[in-house]
């Protein structure tokens, strides 16, 4: 997943964490939206 | 609207315009007049992509659709941060490295010069024409509202944002970007909290979250799945949400030039990704939140009489029509319903849920509900009638309609400046855009004299001008439209999004594909996208507009690689 970029990621290690973080938190968000929609119901 | 609201409405637009005016001054070359020097950082690219992406729509229609049909509307974002990760992956790096002012010189060093016009040609259209009506959707609304002249509503709409943008380019489009975010926020935050303010005595945030659940409105999470499957008509739920948003994201931030050059002018790659990452982080919460907003209108018009319909301007029409005697009649029933069932609500409210009051209250609430209903869906009868040719769909006007009846003083015209904002951020990246996009893929690359720095920079300010103006004169003949304007803006990018986007896809995960082969795909995939659309509108196949995104890259991608493995054959 890594690319020719030149410059480093900031505060991760690479870009992929990054990503990973991204990802991981749209998947919290739709568990927390899911808990939310259930609460609600 | 008082005279508070008018200081604070004239007077936020022209500290706008002035900021504008005031970062005007730049170096006369189109790096700096599109791209910044390529010199911002990645907080700035993000307020400048979020800016560019909310229109005053955004601000005008969510509410209202909370209001409507609840919060599942936020599904449609869950595509967008795979996308930004998607880009970030392969289209960032390599925009960077070749150097570029618009997405579709990519595509002439990728392909050929035939598919880099084309691709960049049907941007235009898209663009230019989407412009004009995100300029007459908001207008309409207001001029409906506040009784303003629709064409000079269109005139400052979309033609004060023109002064800055011609004279300071991408950088007073950035720069106005940030105040314009600031103001925004703070407008929106401030409605929020006068709703909750506004609430009776006994109603707090969570009170108003159950009542605002148990109406359905936070069904933030929805399958799209019923008894009889997936309904590939329902457009917003988590599975047309991920898969359909993904395209539509990746489209459109990959490869609209008007997304694509805010974050060309970023600094370098680094702060490029991290303001598209930022971007996947942050606009799904703020749309969460907007969409919030219009969950507590809704509680809001629980305990105070809600309008029979918002658009006044439809009722208007009615009462000039056949309608006219059954309208006041039914006006007449409205209200002492209205009163009745917010009597009921009081009742629910104040009472203890295993009392007897409870009980009756409730059932009472539950006829006044179904009378009000009832009501409503008379009206919007009338207005489907063929003879009375109205707008059934008032969902846009529910916000606004609410700010201007019960905000304060003051507030009323800072929103109506937020609308104008959130206006004016994403046409000026727009015009900024289909400039760049007209001089540098069309009279550049077919001029065979070469121009100096200060012709070209003189000819893009020309260029910003002239499509500020034909964006005002497609908002003024969109007039006639109607509402259904804001519909067509998301169809018309569907209609060539999936398209583009799958040029870009081949151009950067097939790398065997020729030009000839996408070239020739994506004329026949475009063809097919409309055709699948008019088989749509007349209801001969079900398929919701969304999808055309997915069906337009996925078409030019199949196609790409069927043309590729016959034309080889051809020429041995």
């Amino acid at each position: 997943m890594e690319n020719s970029g030149d410059e480093k990621a900031p505060l991760f290690k690479s870009w992929t964490y990054w990503y990973i973080l991204v990802l991981a938190i749209l998947v919290l968000l739709i568990g927390l939206f899911y808990l939310f929609t259930k609460k609600y119901a | 609207m008082s005279w508070q609201d008018w200081i604070i409405l004239i007077g936020t637009l022209t500290i706008i315009i002035l900021y504008g005016l005031h970062k005007s001054n730049i170096r006369k070359n189109l790096d700096s007049y599109f791209l910044c020097d390529r010199s911002l950082p990645w907080w700035v690219i993000l307020i400048s992509i979020m800016g560019t992406q909310a229109s005053a729509v955004t601000f005008l229609s969510a509410p209202g659709q909370a209001f409507t049909d609840g919060m599942r509307f936020v599904q449609y974002y869950f595509g967008l941060p795979i996308a930004m990760v998607v880009l970030c992956i392969s289209f960032v790096p390599a925009f960077h490295r070749l150097k570029i002012y618009t997405a579709y010189e990519f595509l002439e060093q990728r392909f050929d010069l035939k598919t880099r016009t084309l691709t960049s040609f049907l941007f235009l259209l898209q663009r230019g024409l989407s412009t004009g009506i995100s300029i007459s959707a908001p207008s309409i609304i207001l001029s409906s509202l506040l009784g303003w002249d629709i064409f000079w509503t269109n005139i400052f709409m979309g033609g004060l944002l023109i002064v800055y943008t011609v004279t300071g380019g991408a950088r007073a489009v950035a720069s106005t970007q940030q105040i314009q975010f600031i103001i925004i926020f703070i407008g929106m935050m401030l409605a929020g909290y006068t709703v909750m303010h506004l609430l009776p005595g006994q109603i707090g945030f969570s009170e108003a979250l159950h009542i605002g659940g148990k109406a359905g409105k936070l069904n933030v999470i929805t399958t799209g799945f019923t008894k009889k499957g997936f309904d590939w008509n329902d457009r917003y739920n988590l599975i047309s949400g991920t898969i359909g948003g993904f395209f539509l994201a990746l489209s459109y931030f990959g490869t609209d030039q008007s997304q694509v050059g805010r974050y060309l002018t970023a600094s370098s790659e680094k702060e490029s990704k991290l303001g598209l990452l930022m971007n996947g982080i942050i606009k799904i919460p703020m749309q969460f939140l907007i969409l919030l907003i219009g969950v507590l209108v809704y509680v809001f018009y629980q305990f105070h009489p809600e309008p029979i319909f918002f658009n006044q301007t439809q009722i208007h029409i009615l009462e000039k029509s056949k309608y006219a005697d059954s309208l006041v009649l039914l006006r007449n029933q409205y209200q002492r319903n209205e009163t009745e069932r917010i009597g009921a609500m009081n009742g629910i409210s104040g009472s203890d849920k295993s009392s007897l009051n409870y009980q009756r209250a409730l059932e009472h609430l539950r006829i006044t509900e179904q009378n009000k209903d009832q009501q409503r869906g008379t009206i919007k009868r009338w207005l489907q009638d063929k003879e009375i040719g109205g707008d059934a769909n008032d969902t846009n006007y529910i916000f606004l309609r609410f700010v201007v009846d019960y905000l304060p003083k003051g507030l009323i015209g800072l929103l109506i400046a937020v609308i104008f904002l959130a206006a004016w951020g994403s046409i000026g990246a727009a015009l900024n855009s289909l400039a760049a996009a007209t001089i540098v893929d069309f009279h550049i690359r077919f001029t065979k004299k070469t121009l100096s720095s200060k012709k070209e920079y003189d000819l893009s300010r020309w260029y910003t001008l002239l499509w500020g103006i034909f964006c005002v004169i497609v908002a003024q003949l969109a007039y006639n439209i109607g509402n259904s304007l804001i519909e067509a803006v998301n169809v018309l990018g569907s209609l060539f999004y999936g398209v583009i986007l799958g040029i870009f896809l081949v151009a950067f995960y097939a790398k065997k594909i020729r030009g000839r082969s996408v070239f020739i795909s994506a004329i026949i995939t475009e063809l097919g996208v409309v055709l699948i659309h008019i088989l749509s509108q007349r209801g001969l196949i079900h398929l919701s507009f969304l999808w055309l995104n997915a069906v337009g890259a996925a078409g030019v991608w199949v196609l790409s690689w069927l043309i590729q493995m016959i034309v080889p054959a051809k020429a041995k």
